[in-house]
């Protein structure tokens, strides 16, 4: 078990948001958020991974800080800095190797190893978002937490960044993603949970719930079960 | 939570050299300010020790209100300040951090507006001035101190700088008493008088909003908008 | 607040009030030197007094919100930060109008109304922020830590403010000096009275921002 929520309850003054939230993740599984919008998706993932607390309720987990990677809509970036010099202070804040030679691999692995040494603040969203993946993957975290991830971002990137995601599950991290697309999201995940004013009407697994098939051939590819 | 914080401080400062402008703006403030209070002086006139040693502290504080609006902006054009929140260091490593690259470049303004006043308001440095700068340095503590945790209180509000401005001045008005009559002695002949008191004013002021940035700024620097 | 005590308070302090009116002008004798002005000094006394005890309780009011972070904790420091600044608005100018009869000018920098005026600056500034447009519960954490802050500051700017009058030697005498017995009863009948109607006008105003937060909070409930 990597995380558990109990009777979790978030009011932002006297607004609703969530209401009475119980379940766990655990370790290499991957957990679809679904939800309409409102519904209160992002606000559990930002508690869950501590950037809120709740109201009432409280988690449990196992889990140190370090091991925990939020990837947002957010880029967590400096523009005004280099893409290594992005990764060099956050590898300092994160007690990792932060030489040239040890995050050179890392941005090679997002392909961003020729834009090294320029500045953030030219990048497109996609190598944006790469590189704050790059960041995420420094952490090697045990958790990782997934708010639309793949929003804005063009078709390569979105390649890159689930063959990562893929290598996260099959190194054993569990993943909670929130995702708007459940049609064809649903068929890789292991379980969903599904928020509907404000509450969790349905948390089994993803491929028990009664939806419409895949679309084949998806043109972003898929995760393995 | 020292490593952190200094990691933070250096990254704030590559920052603000790097930046549009920001830092240029306090400096230019704190300088204008000097040379529009010469105005009041009739041409040859030199003003009195203790005018001069309030100007100085006022171009001071006007300058890091700028300073602190600047570091704590950099935070937030791409939510790196939810990034910080989810490093494994206390949450104080940002105030201290903050605190230190603000102290930093509030001694090299300092170091611009001492010239000034030499020059615009027909100063001279006499033998007393190791406890002027004493002094200074005990009253720039307790000015970013306070600026750092009010810095972060402001944050995100449209009209930041006049807002910082309005709560910082009066809450430091001990400081200033302090530092303005502990920095006639760079500009007298003679000592001051009840040096001991007014040190005892200004590191009792520093002790205590040191302990208030460390109990409080976890209220204010959260993940919640 | 209980209504019933709230209506206690507000008899009370109406009846009290107006007993000080016959003590100030009636019982206290008139000042040798001063003569007639002497008497604003029963005014300025209680609206300082409990002006400051108007921001202690902001400052408790501040630390029991970020402890439980309960909203009522919240509105009985907005309250008494009101009450507080107009208190202090007002013992500022009873304290210029003396000091315009007594020494010529309206201001002396005097520690105490010094330290008012401070203590005025910082909650003006408080009850700004208070006024932000920001969510409920960041607006009181916000609050609540300044209102922590603000207390903190009030002894070292009256001692900062004292050592400062030290080096300045006075050149206005103290405004109490040597008060006859009926003056000092009055003055502390004064600041009793005060009192009372300082606690109504609380419990009031308290009682008003509670009931305006329910019925918002009604509107907005979605449970």
């Amino acid at each position: 078990m990597l995380l558990a929520l109990h009777h979790i309850t978030k009011r932002y003054g006297s607004r609703l948001i969530l209401k009475d939230i119980s379940c766990t993740i655990s370790k290499g599984e991957t957990v679809l958020l679904s939800g309409a919008n409102g519904a209160g998706k992002s606000t559990l993932l930002r508690i869950m991974a501590g950037l809120s607390q709740p109201t009432e309720g409280h988690l449990e987990t196992e889990l140190l800080p370090e091991n925990i990677g939020y990837l947002g809509h957010d880029t967590f970036l400096y523009p005004a800095l280099s893409a290594l010099d992005n990764l060099v202070f956050w590898a300092k804040l994160y007690h990792k190797p932060h030489t040239e030679a040890a995050l050179r691999p890392l941005l090679a692995r997002v392909e961003l190893e020729r834009s090294l040494h320029e500045r953030a603040g030219v990048f497109s969203r996609g190598m944006m978002q790469r590189l704050n993946l790059a960041r995420l993957l420094l952490l090697e975290p045990s958790l990782l937490l997934l708010d639309e991830p793949f929003t804005g971002l063009d078709s390569h990137s979105s390649s890159l960044l689930r063959a990562e995601i893929t290598t996260a599950v099959q190194q054993g991290a569990g993943i909670v993603w929130i995702s708007h697309d459940i049609t064809n999201d649903c068929s890789m995940a292991d379980r969903l949970l599904t928020l509907e004013r404000h509450r969790l009407v349905f948390d089994g697994s993803a491929k028990a719930a009664t939806l419409p098939p895949p679309i084949a051939s998806h043109p972003l590819g898929s995760l393995p079960s | 939570m020292m490593r952190s914080s200094l990691t933070i401080a250096l990254k704030d400062l590559r920052l603000a050299f790097a930046g549009s402008g920001g830092l240029a703006q306090a400096f230019l403030l704190g300088l204008l300010l000097i040379f529009v209070f010469s105005l009041s002086q009739d041409v040859g006139q030199r003003m009195d020790a203790q005018e001069a040693a309030a100007i100085f502290w006022l171009a001071s504080v006007f300058c890091q209100v700028l300073i602190f609006s600047m570091l704590y902006g950099l935070e937030e054009s791409h939510k790196a300040r939810l990034g910080l929140l989810l490093m494994p260091a206390p949450i104080q490593a940002v105030w201290l951090g903050k605190m230190l690259a603000g102290l930093c470049l509030l001694l090299l303004a300092q170091l611009l507006f001492l010239p000034a006043l030499i020059v615009f308001l027909g100063q001279n440095i006499y033998d007393s001035w190791p406890l002027a700068l004493l002094a200074l340095l005990l009253t720039d503590i307790g000015i970013v101190a306070l600026g750092s945790l009010l810095g972060a209180l402001a944050q995100g509000q449209a009209a930041r700088e006049s807002l910082l401005s309005i709560l910082l001045f009066p809450l430091l008005i001990p400081l200033l008493l302090a530092g303005i009559h502990l920095g006639t002695a760079c500009f007298l002949p003679e000592a001051p008088e009840n040096i001991q008191s007014w040190l005892g004013m200004a590191a009792s002021f520093d002790a205590l909003f040191l302990a208030a940035g460390i109990f409080l700024f976890s209220f204010i620097y959260t993940g919640d908008d | 607040m209980p209504h019933s005590l709230l209506l206690c308070l507000i008899w009370g302090g109406a009846l009290s009030m107006a007993a000080c009116q016959w003590l100030i002008y009636v019982y206290a004798p008139t000042e040798a030197t001063m003569g007639i002005m002497q008497k604003i000094f029963y005014t300025h006394l209680p609206l300082a007094w409990w002006a400051l005890i108007s921001f202690f309780v902001v400052f408790l009011a501040s630390i029991a919100y970020l402890r439980t972070h309960n909203i009522l904790y919240d509105l009985w420091a907005k309250a008494a930060a009101e009450i507080g600044v107009l208190l202090s608005t007002l013992a500022l100018i009873t304290g210029s109008i003396w000091a315009r009869h007594s020494w010529g000018v309206w201001w002396t920098w005097d520690p105490r109304l010094t330290t008012t005026l401070i203590m005025w600056f910082i909650y003006a500034a408080y009850l700004i922020v208070r006024n932000l447009d920001l969510p409920q519960m960041r607006r009181a954490t916000i609050c609540s830590v300044l209102g922590i802050i603000a207390f903190l500051d009030v002894p070292l700017v009256f001692l900062s403010a004292r050592l400062w009058r030290s080096i300045h030697p006075a050149v206005f005498a103290s405004k109490e000096g040597g008060l006859e017995p009926e003056m000092k009863f009055t003055a502390i009948a004064c600041v009793l009275c005060f009192g009372m109607v300082w606690l109504a006008l609380l419990g009031i105003r308290q009682k008003y921002l509670a009931q305006q937060h329910t019925v918002e909070t009604y509107c907005l409930r979605e449970e």
